[in-house]
């Protein structure tokens, strides 16, 4: 079966237990120039070819899925946060612009989303063109996939303290968590910017089954981050530690206790009080 | 009364006690202070604090001015004020704080950006 035809696809993982929790935080996880310069130029060429916003047919170029959509890096972190034979994407969308644009996009979040600790499924941007601060790259709030929001009341959101541009040089690939706030930026430069944005689905029931690390410990791991400049102290920490225990296929035994029980960070001289029953413990500890 | 307004009633005076006073200077003094010729224009300022304090660190803003959009500086921290208190200092009148009926929102969800003050001024 030609690659272009499979509809799953299943690979080693690429991510630690850290960096599964730190996408936990961010929302977003950055590939830097991953995909080869001549397939960029292919994509490229493909995108002038088939300049409508929707050009889903580059999903039936063997050489275009082969190299992009189940390249290691990629296919790696999916498989990753998705699971074992994770749905592959049959829908591509280019946020095509001609450039400059003087005015910056208004932030939102896209349609049809859905807030849960569940990660079902990943929005994934593809640039096959360096994409400097000059050629107005998609700006997202890192941490803001855990901050509730409606797309109607942004508008009048403006400069965000936090938010940052995903500027990246060609053949770089980002994952996101769907719901984070992210905008079009504002670019100065001349010429057309090509974004290609595509979804990749979960098949199976989530489970830890990424790159492990020996040592990772729940008790003392940091659940906090960027989310929390923005709502009540340590809710952005339970909401992390929710989604990495959901992402582990250990909702079942996540609790919160309140107060200064587990998952807050402190420095405690035991286990956390309220540590859920079950989880795995450093092989270094002795039970 | 403006520091503008002030010298126009000023020199009406000094002109009357003088005994120049015509009455097209009169009609254009009041004009002047009353601003009748040229329509003043609000200025507005949303600003999201980190709490509902006007003391509070402020994690987003957008100016409106002169009927303009603006996003203020790239970097945070040259926004032209960190706090709302900064803005009320230069000028600033709120005129609208952060709802506290958001409080009866679900105590474990967290909705919007902080807590948002509108300033406004005239110009």
């Amino acid at each position: 079966m030609r690659i272009s035809e499979r509809k799953t696809y299943d690979c080693e993982p690429t991510m630690t237990d850290t960096e599964v929790l730190e996408f936990c935080k961010n929302g977003y996880l950055m590939l830097e120039g991953v995909v080869p310069d001549d397939v960029n130029r292919r994509a490229m060429e493909y995108c002038d070819q088939h300049s409508y916003m929707e050009p889903s047919g580059i999903l039936k170029e063997d050489w275009f899925v082969e190299n992009v959509i189940v390249h290691p890096a990629a296919a790696g972190a999916v498989r990753s946060l998705l699971g074992t034979n994770f749905h592959l994407p049959i829908l591509m969308s280019n946020h095509r612009v001609q450039c400059p644009i003087q005015a910056v996009g208004g932030w939102h979040v896209d349609g049809n989303y859905h807030y849960t600790h569940e990660l079902n499924f990943l929005q994934v941007f593809y640039y096959p063109q360096d994409t400097p601060i000059e050629m107005g790259p998609t700006q997202i709030v890192p941490g803001t996939h855990l901050v509730r929001n409606k797309a109607r009341f942004m508008g009048h959101l403006a400069s965000i303290k936090g938010a940052i541009p995903t500027t990246a040089p060609a053949g770089s690939i980002f994952l996101t968590v769907y719901h984070i706030w992210h905008r079009r930026g504002p670019s100065t430069a001349s010429g057309i910017r090509n974004l290609l944005k595509y979804f990749y689905w979960r098949t199976t029931p989530p489970q830890r089954d990424w790159v492990i690390e020996p040592d990772f410990d729940f008790a003392t791991a940091q659940y906090t981050g960027p989310g929390g400049a923005y709502v009540e102290q340590f809710r952005d920490t339970i909401k992390v530690s929710e989604m990495f225990l959901w992402l582990c296929g250990r909702h079942k035994s996540f609790q919160n206790l309140g107060g200064q029980s587990w998952p807050l960070p402190a420095d405690r001289n035991d286990l956390p009080y309220g540590f859920p029953a079950g989880l795995p413990q450093p092989q270094s500890v002795e039970l | 009364m403006t520091e503008t307004q002030k010298e126009t009633v000023k020199a009406l005076v000094t002109e009357l006690r003088q005994g120049t006073l015509t009455e097209a200077n009169l009609r254009e003094g009041i004009a002047g202070i009353v601003g009748a010729d040229s329509p003043k224009r609000q200025d507005i300022l949303y600003l999201q604090a980190v709490t509902t304090s006007p003391g509070a660190a402020v994690v987003g803003m957008l100016l409106v001015e002169d009927g303009e959009l603006h996003e203020g500086p790239p970097n945070p921290e040259d926004w032209p004020y960190q706090t709302v208190l900064e803005a009320v200092r230069d000028g600033w009148r709120i005129i609208s704080f952060p709802n506290m009926a958001l409080l009866t929102v679900d105590e474990k969800e967290f909705y919007g950006l902080g807590a948002e003050f509108i300033l406004e001024r005239w110009r």
